[in-house]
């Protein structure tokens, strides 16, 4: 759901459009309607006299809940206590469909009889003698808590019948047109229809009766939009975006060199050095190939453990982008044909002292390379300069790891003397160099349990990188300019 | 409406395939903890359902749904003599397959009684099941067995090992009996165990600690923290307890909705306002709850606000042919609609 809609709109009296979007989504944000219920005095009011609905609606449930079982077989059963559910997951539709009720879809009357005899929805269809036209004329009124969301239900349950009726003679109608003649059509929705497999494969799961009696129709399949599997949050991606693009093109003013070494489409594991009392570089990395290349490719960047444990920080890394470091994500990321970006030397990358800089760690125990011999993926090494020197750690307390959680509470020149402040990364000038890939394929998967294989692998990838750092130190001439 | 017809309306295309023919003789599915929610409702479903012939129903109460098709027994697995009993009717009726589902879905103060019923009282049901041939048992776990800790994949396949806390009762019962059960069914006995771990229910009727948690108006989180959680709507809980009951598939399953959404979004989208409390004084501020009954859950569940728990489905997918009517996100609206509902008091029913 987008940020727009859930913005309560203050005004029930407003023209009738308005009135309708209101009546669509009140499960959306009922919680809206009872503080409104709640902040004036629940009064009846007289106004509302032309509204025939039942005044007791607490009531009706109960005596609905009496004879709850053959509450299906009568068409003009109470429809107060029909399962929530069927508005509920369709609610979200609505939303998306706004447009197409307001086209005149949703204003069809509907005939309860007919639309008992299509079986579509039996319970839910409400008596046009209830509510039709008084409830168009006269506006329910805020101050009547129950009648207010009673009235919204029903229309909300008109408009969705509409809406099905529509998507099922829309179906109906494209596969009699395409297919065999269809004679046991019972047009109801919760039925599956004996049109051929293939067709019924690829439309949605049937329902069992049970399921459409007890939580009514399915819901529409729909993923969620808004988090992908490993938790980055597009949205707050995009509000980062800015401090993110400032720190790669003003900043550190990066430049990504081969880096269309990194292939285009496809799988493919990107192996860089790990730097930094604050490592910015995985971020830094996503953004190189969300700016820089060609495809716009979407790099996501293995994170050690111990981030996991850290409030916020965890949560932060991974909104942005970052995925827990083990076998399982990475293979799962790579079955969809992403890009990983992997820092072998791990938390010794970033624990490393300045006078360590640039001197690349031992490469953990391989795992990338098996994962590489598995997954059949290519790997590009990536040497970063730069990035060691915009937060050197002078020294490393390993005293208060126990304490904080953390592997070590780093000792730079400027944190923690001046503050959160002093977390700044200096302004260096950064390098990103892509080496050409590095292409595995001519191993098996088998090979990935041959240790020794596994070892040199990581050795060649190890000095490879290794040798990129070094000669992009001896052409550097300044730190803070390149 | 023949019988043969409607066996085809009501499977899927990948359910049909896995039941294959329609077995010469239809089954005697036998239910324990009929009365309970997913019971009752699965009692419901089987009612239907032209491949079962009979239901039978083992509970300390009578289930709401029961029909035609129904035996109900009065049975409580606490006693001593459960099994002797059990038996009995288990041979009486023919019965052919178990589908366990007498367990607590809401941690409970009294773990004594927690301990009998679960781990105990599966003892009891799968010793009446050697007894009598039932070659075939269905269990009901969790997805929270696995553990919430900040070393978990972000999705956890049915081969990862189950690090819930042993010293919380609620969990360490539960593994106890899918260990038992796992037992019953290892190979080269003619046995079928098949145990379904659910992710954490939604909907607009079930009722356990998620739901009770969320329908707070002010809904406590810890600081710094929100982890991914993920929800199975009831419907589909159900369905897939069905699939497994007809299908003789063994193994052990991740029964879960699709997609993933952050703990504070899950509280947004129920229409909650977060409490965001530091871990400090959050744990011992729910262990106070818990111990004066004003919280749902013991401290022991405080991981999962903090560490991501989620479990990957595919694997049911793949050899069970359970598809998901409802990914996690409409799970939730689901249940907050009818939440909201019963906030004013619209539905008066209270939830199963």
């Amino acid at each position: 759901m987008k940020r727009k809609d859930k913005r309560p709109q203050r005004d029930s009296s407003a023209n009738d459009r308005n009135r309708e979007r209101q009546q669509a989504r009140p499960p959306a944000r009922p919680a809206k309607s009872e503080k409104r219920g709640e902040g004036r005095a629940p009064a009846p009011n007289p106004a509302r006299a032309e509204h025939k609905g039942p005044s007791n609606p607490k009531r009706k449930a109960r005596r609905t809940g009496r004879n709850r079982e053959h509450a299906a077989a009568r068409p003009e059963a109470p429809r107060l206590h029909l399962p929530p559910s069927s508005f509920g997951p369709s609610s979200s539709v609505i939303d998306e469909r706004t447009a197409a009720v307001e086209a005149g879809l949703g204003d069809t009357e509907i005939d309860s009889e007919e639309a008992f005899e299509l079986g579509i929805g039996a319970r839910v269809v409400p008596p046009t003698t209830q509510y039709g036209e008084a409830f168009d004329s006269a506006p329910p009124s805020t101050h009547e808590r129950k009648g207010d969301v009673e009235a919204q239900i029903r229309a909300l349950e008109a408009r969705l019948d509409g809406l099905i009726r529509q998507r099922h003679f829309a179906d109906a109608t494209t596969e009699t047109e395409s297919d065999e003649p269809v004679s046991e059509r019972r047009g109801a929705l919760a039925k599956t229809d004996s049109s051929p497999p293939a067709r019924l494969e690829a439309a949605e799961p049937p329902i069992e009766d049970f399921i459409s009696r007890k939580w009514g129709r399915s819901a529409l399949r729909s993923r969620a939009e808004e988090f992908d599997d490993f938790g980055l949050d597009p949205s707050f991606e995009q509000r980062v975006k800015p401090i993110v693009e400032f720190l790669y093109r003003s900043y550190f003013r990066t430049t990504a060199e081969g880096i269309d070494n990194v292939p285009a489409e496809g799988r493919c594991i990107v192996v860089a050095n790990h730097s930094g009392a604050l490592p910015l570089d995985g971020l830094m990395l996503r953004a190189a190939l969300r700016i820089d290349h060609k495809q716009k490719r979407d790099l996501r960047w293995l994170a050690e453990d111990f981030v996991y444990y850290l409030p916020f920080a965890g949560v932060f890394m991974n909104r942005v982008g970052a995925v827990r470091a083990c076998p399982e994500n990475a293979e799962r990321l790579l079955e969809k044909e992403s890009i990983v970006g992997v820092f072998p030397e791990g938390v010794h990358g970033i624990k490393k002292l300045f006078q360590e800089r640039y001197r690349l760690q031992r490469f953990g125990r391989g795992g990338y390379i098996r994962l590489c011999l598995r997954m059949r993926a290519p790997i590009v090494p990536c040497a970063i300069i730069g990035a060691e020197e915009s937060s050197p750690l002078l020294y490393r307390l390993e005293g208060l790891t126990e304490l904080l959680g953390l592997p070590y509470f780093p000792i730079t020149p400027t944190f923690p003397f001046l503050g959160p402040a002093g977390l700044l990364p200096a302004p260096t000038k950064w390098r990103m160099r892509f080496g050409e890939p590095i292409n595995l394929d001519n191993y098996g998967p088998e090979a990935a349990d041959d240790h020794v294989l596994v070892g040199r692998l990581s050795e060649r990838v190890r000095s490879s990188i290794q040798a990129m750092l070094d000669s992009g130190l001896r052409e550097r001439r300044s730190v803070w300019f390149g | 409406m023949s019988n043969s017809l409607t066996s085809s309306h009501s499977l899927t295309l990948a359910e049909q395939g896995r039941l294959g023919a329609p077995p010469t003789r239809r089954r005697v599915v036998a239910v324990t903890g009929a009365a309970q929610f997913l019971g009752s409702n699965l009692i419901g479903l089987l009612e239907e359902d032209p491949n079962v012939r009979k239901v039978v129903c083992l509970d300390s109460e009578a289930p709401t749904t029961a029909g035609a098709k129904s035996r109900v027994y009065n049975v409580s697995l606490t006693e001593a003599s459960a099994e002797e009993r059990m038996a009995e009717i288990l041979s009486a009726e023919a019965v052919d397959v178990m589908v366990h589902l007498a367990f607590l879905d809401s941690p409970s103060h009294s773990t004594a009684f927690a301990h009998e019923l679960e781990s105990v009282g599966t003892m009891h049901v799968l010793n009446a099941c050697r007894r009598t041939k039932v070659h075939k048992v269905v269990m009901r776990s969790q997805t929270l067995l696995y553990g919430a800790h900040p070393t978990n994949p972000n999705y956890l396949s049915e081969k990862h090992p189950l690090r819930a806390r042993r010293s919380e009762p609620f969990f360490a019962d539960k593994i106890e009996a899918e260990n038992e059960v796992l037992r019953f069914g290892r190979p080269g006995q003619g046995r079928i165990a098949t145990v379904l771990r659910i992710a954490p229910m939604l909907g607009p009727t079930v009722d356990n600690f998620v739901t009770r948690y969320l329908s707070h108006r002010l809904t406590p989180t810890v600081l710094g923290f929100d982890p991914l959680w993920q929800f199975v709507h009831e419907a589909d809980a159900v369905r897939a307890l069905r699939l497994a009951a007809l299908c003789d598939v063994p193994g052990v399953f991740n029964i879960v909705g699709d997609g993933v959404l952050p703990l504070r979004t899950v509280i947004k989208l129920a229409g909650r306002t977060t409490l965001p409390m530091p871990r400090s004084v959050a744990s011992g501020f729910t262990t106070a709850l818990w111990l004066t009954q004003f919280a749902e859950a013991p401290p022991a569940f405080f991981d999962y606000l903090q560490y991501i728990c989620v479990a990957d489905g595919a694997l049911a997918r793949k050899e069970l042919g359970f598809e998901p009517l409802y990914t996690s996100r409409e799970a939730l609206i689901d249940y907050a609609n009818a939440q909201h509902l019963r906030d004013v008091r619209l539905l008066s029913e209270t939830p199963a």
